[in-house]
């Protein structure tokens, strides 16, 4: 049965969200069968979780040859790098069929066909198979921000697709020319990730694919300066896609960068990394800033997510065992706590239709609950001590520390900025005086309640006990960053994962 | 005799229009039935050139016909690509002329005879018959291009044509004397081997080799003999100019990818010219297509696009180990998608075409969902977003160029289709997120739309399985 567990992540959601376009549902039927198939999903994901060894290597592979010509595979796996951004969306994903009022069937397709999509990038381990599902996640998004968005949301569709686009053409061309160098240099054709990090590449063009590569994922991250799609997409998205570009979406850009940039491109990353933390901390503090400016609350969680995505992207520019780590978990935990957090932006602006800041306030003393929880995945979110943000914040800086203590001396003093907004915010919205807007406010729903306790247990348990999570990421780290410091060891490294692979293959 | 199999398919058309020229001479007969007729033979031919299996690249005529055509792998593609052009485009045009009264029976007739000139074309390997074949299927082309006598663009379009395409078929001639003067003979092989003698050319050879690439050129819209399409595309009827935006586009780059493969030296010699000429073609092409406001013109320069994503595989084309795998490939995703674009406004543009422009398309999703998610699937395959057929075809032309050396042409590549994302996209956000303000109501058969709905499956199977590499 779990033979095909990758695949089933993939596939399930997405041809339910074919099936939900071409028959004839109605929206509440769509949004149930949405809700199963994500749960579904979840007990998948959970079963994964539980079973996986922290080997290191590659476990659940599935592989078999699509293109045989190219030597394109259709090849699955989960590693420690990716088991964390797995279980996050598949975690987070049946809360959006759960909350809201309900939408049209086609937005409820295009959910799971996100979904669907974005467990395929997270999965694969080729890398024009990750590129397929890199472009396909983005159709679905397309589709919500320009039906289902704000009054602005057609110059932010615009902005965010042609954005994206590029970057991945870019992508495309560097990709085909990596796997060119492979053909090149071993005789035959591979995009095998395990396969392509034996590559020794230098030269102009090295340095060109390099940056293709960065850019397409800095986009997506966003990282400073190629974040002013965010703003517009984020504000003018609805919620729950709000929720998916920040909570999952954001995070496969971190993830492409250290599952195929950093085993293929070693040399030009190390050379590059200063620069690329300081624009990981540039982007911090930038959009920190311009987060304290903001009077639309979700425009401010958005440059807050990208703030926060800030710090994630530092953790892997650091290039060392903590930081990486630290980098692996915060994806896990900024899903949960500012991803969240559009979660309940949305219930709010359902209630009130307005998320001004100035015409809000005194929230908690109408909504203790409510206020309660987002004070939790508030407090998450900046870090405090006991939360699953604590963890990962802790683990990056100190990593950064190690790496450079400039860098590190400028993002932990800019994680101030961080506390700085989101207290002002909450203090404006929740305490302070209540008007005639927030008089009626409801608190939560019984199901609201149920839908957000888990995630809330959650962060609070990985803030916690967060061995049970380090410990599955850990070992991965450790060899991706033994491979990029010590290249005649990752040699070796390479060989042993390969003939694990093979061995799986025998299986 | 066994070598005549591979002109079978040939044969078929050809008889089958034939058959048409003289069926039209009675007046009982319809002109539904004759698109069913054509549509048979076709499908025969289809099948026919299915089974015509041949190893790649062995010329099957060397002694036959004295060297004049070739059968390979690539042209059997090929021909199978003009061949379901051919189809679809009857099934668009049945159903467009339903609304559009100057149909005749000679129509089809006329375009199996263009079909004809394309299968020989492509099979051609010598000046000579390349030259017969090319005038075969443009004076089809010609006639189909005006056959609304009525219509003014249309006239202007045959006009500008026929005079520009006099043109191009005048340079080839002149092109093919002179190179018949430096070789003293018009097969491809002597050529190559002529050159493999003289590896620096001579100046009758150069002249002419240029004289034959501005033909090719002007037939391929590439620049900067491409200022004709719009205009034409624009002024021919919906399925001819899906037609001619196809099947033609198809046999003329698998003739001048043959030139070039077996003339090794000569393409050597060409790279960088054609790299420019590549370069200019995508950009002129995107420059002319942001500008569009009418579906078919932008349609006709985004068809310069693509040929100009074609020339970069033609610049990679390596003489030692050409298979034309990559060319087949992406003429046959272009072509899925592009004639599923034209088949959708075959139908949807109405009487006269009254919606041409991207404004006539608002709101389409609302009204005529099924029409519109086709239409998206085809665009996005134009535009090259997986998993359709139209990413494969990019995907292995990047590799060509970059396995061949050429990454600044593969990245200019890249950086032209990011720009043509934005009018493909213009039209998704057209029919998608405006309200509609009409009912887009449709008369006449649903051939068309079966033949849209086929394309679909088309694009994505190509796509995931592209079996014909």
């Amino acid at each position: 049965m779990f033979d095909y567990a990758l695949s089933f992540m993939i596939f399930l959601p997405i041809l339910a969200g074919l099936a939900l376009l071409l028959l004839p549902i109605q929206k509440e039927g769509a949004r149930i069968a949405g809700f199963i198939v994500s749960v579904a999903v979840l007990f998948l994901g959970i079963e994964l979780f539980i079973g996986f060894a922290g080997t290191g290597a590659m476990e659940y592979v599935e592989k078999r040859p699509w293109i045989e010509s190219l030597g394109i595979s259709y090849s699955l796996g989960v590693d420690g790098i990716s088991l964390l951004v797995l279980m996050a969306g598949s975690i987070l994903f049946p809360m959006v069929f759960t909350l809201f009022a309900p939408r049209s069937k086609g937005y409820y397709a295009n959910l799971l066909i996100a979904q669907g999509a974005m467990a395929g990038a997270i999965l694969s381990t080729d890398l024009v198979l990750f590129y397929i599902f890199w472009e396909i996640m983005l159709l679905p998004i397309f589709f919500m921000i320009g039906l289902y968005g704000g009054p602005n949301r057609l110059p932010a569709t615009i902005k965010i697709t042609i954005y994206t686009i590029a970057g991945s053409l870019l992508m495309l061309a560097a990709l085909v020319y990596v796997g060119v160098s492979y053909h090149n240099q071993f005789g035959q054709w591979s995009f095998d990730i395990v396969q392509l990090s034996q590559l020794n590449l230098s030269g102009g063009f090295a340095v060109l694919a390099f940056l293709m590569f960065m850019v397409a994922f800095a986009i997506k991250i966003p990282l400073f300066p190629f974040h002013t799609w965010l703003p517009d997409a984020y504000t003018e998205a609805p919620s729950a896609t709000t929720f998916v570009l920040s909570a999952i979406m954001a995070k496969i850009g971190v993830y492409g960068v250290i599952r195929f940039v950093v085993p293929v491109f070693e040399v030009e990353f190390a050379r590059f990394a200063l620069a690329l933390s300081l624009a990981g901390v540039v982007g911090m503090m930038y959009c920190g800033l311009a987060a304290i400016a903001q009077k639309d609350m979700k425009r401010m969680l958005a440059f807050s997510s990208a703030s926060h995505m800030g710090i994630i992207a530092l953790g892997v520019f650091c290039m060392n065992v903590q930081a990486l780590t630290g980098a692996l978990f915060q994806i896990a935990a900024h899903a949960t706590s500012t991803g969240v957090l559009f979660l309940f932006l949305g219930l709010m602006e359902e209630r009130m239709q307005t998320r001004n800041i100035e015409d809000l306030g005194g929230i908690a003393y109408r909504a203790p609950i409510f206020a309660t929880f987002f004070a939790i995945a508030m407090l998450a979110s900046v870090g405090l001590p006991g939360t699953s943000g604590f963890i990962g914040e802790f683990l990056i800086i100190l990593g950064a520390i190690k790496f450079s203590g400039f860098i590190g001396f400028l993002a932990g003093t800019s994680l101030i900025i961080g506390v700085c907004y989101m207290l002002w915010m909450f203090q404006r919205v929740f305490f302070e005086k209540s008007n005639s807007r927030t008089e009626e406010f409801q608190d939560f729903k019984l199901s609201e309640a149920l839908t957000f306790l888990p995630v809330i247990l959650l962060i609070l348990g990985m803030g916690i006990f967060p061995q049970p999570f380090l410990k599955r990421i850990e070992p991965t780290a450790l060899l991706q960053i033994a491979q990029l410091t010590n290249p005649p060891h990752h040699q070796l490294a390479d060989k042993t994962v390969l003939n694990s692979d093979q061995h799986n293959q025998k299986n | 005799m066994n070598d005549f199999v591979s002109l079978l398919p040939l044969l078929t058309i050809c008889s089958g229009a034939i058959l048409l020229m003289l069926v039209s001479a009675f007046d009982k007969v319809k002109l539904e039935t004759a698109s069913y007729i054509s549509l048979g033979f076709f499908a025969v031919a289809f099948f026919i050139q299915l089974l015509v299996t041949s190893g790649s690249g062995t010329v099957l005529f060397e002694t036959l016909f004295n060297g004049m055509l070739v059968s390979s792998s690539f042209t059997t593609v090929a021909g199978l690509v003009i061949l379901a052009c051919g189809f679809f485009t009857v099934l668009n045009t049945n159903s467009y002329f339903k609304v559009n009264t100057f149909g005749s029976l000679e129509f089809y007739a006329i375009m199996m005879f263009g079909v004809c000139g394309m299968l020989l074309l492509t099979m051609s390997q010598e000046l000579i018959t390349t030259f017969i074949a090319i005038e075969i299927m443009s004076l089809a082309i010609y006639i189909l291009v005006g056959y609304d006598r009525a219509s003014v663009t249309g006239t202007e379009a045959i006009l500008k044509y026929l005079m520009l395409g006099a043109f191009a078929g005048a340079f080839f001639t002149m092109g093919a004397a002179l190179v018949y003067g430096g070789v003293g003979s018009t097969k491809f092989a002597a050529i190559g081997r002529y050159l493999v003698a003289h590896p620096t050319g001579t100046p009758l050879l150069i002249g002419g080799a240029l004289f034959i690439f501005v033909a090719f050129f002007f037939k391929i819209a590439a620049f900067p003999f491409h200022a004709w399409v719009v205009d034409v595309y624009d002024g021919a009827a919906t399925p001819v100019t899906g037609f001619m935006a196809t099947a033609l586009k198809a046999a003329v780059f698998t003739v001048f990818a043959n030139f070039l493969a077996i003339n090794g030296n000569l393409h050597g010699s060409w790279v960088t010219f054609l790299f420019y000429i590549a370069v200019f073609t995508m950009f002129g092409g995107n420059l002319i297509a942001i500008g569009q406001n009418n579906l078919k013109r932008m349609l006709a320069a985004s068809g310069i696009v693509h040929s100009g994503y074609l020339l970069i595989a033609l610049v990679a084309i390596s003489a030692e180990s050409f298979t034309g795998s990559v060319i087949g490939y992406y003429l046959a995703a272009y072509s899925a998608g592009t004639l599923g674009m034209f088949a959708a406004l075959s139908y949807l543009g109405g009487e006269g075409e009254k919606r041409a422009t991207f404004d006539d398309f608002k709101g389409l999703a609302k009204v005529r969902p099924y029409s519109a998610a086709a239409i998206t699937v085809f665009l996005l395959s134009m535009a090259g977003i997986p998993p359709t057929a139209g990413f494969m075809g990019k995907f292995y032309i990047i590799t060509s160029a970059i396995s061949a050396g050429e990454v600044a042409l593969a990245v200019l590549g890249v950086v032209s289709s990011i720009l043509s994302m934005w009018y493909y996209l213009r039209l998704i956000i057209t029919m998608y997120f405006h309200e509609a303000v009409e009912g887009f109501e449709t008369q006449g058969s649903i051939l068309a739309t079966t033949g849209t709905f086929i394309l679909v499956v088309c694009v994505f199977a190509i796509g995931i399985y592209p079996i014909v590499i």
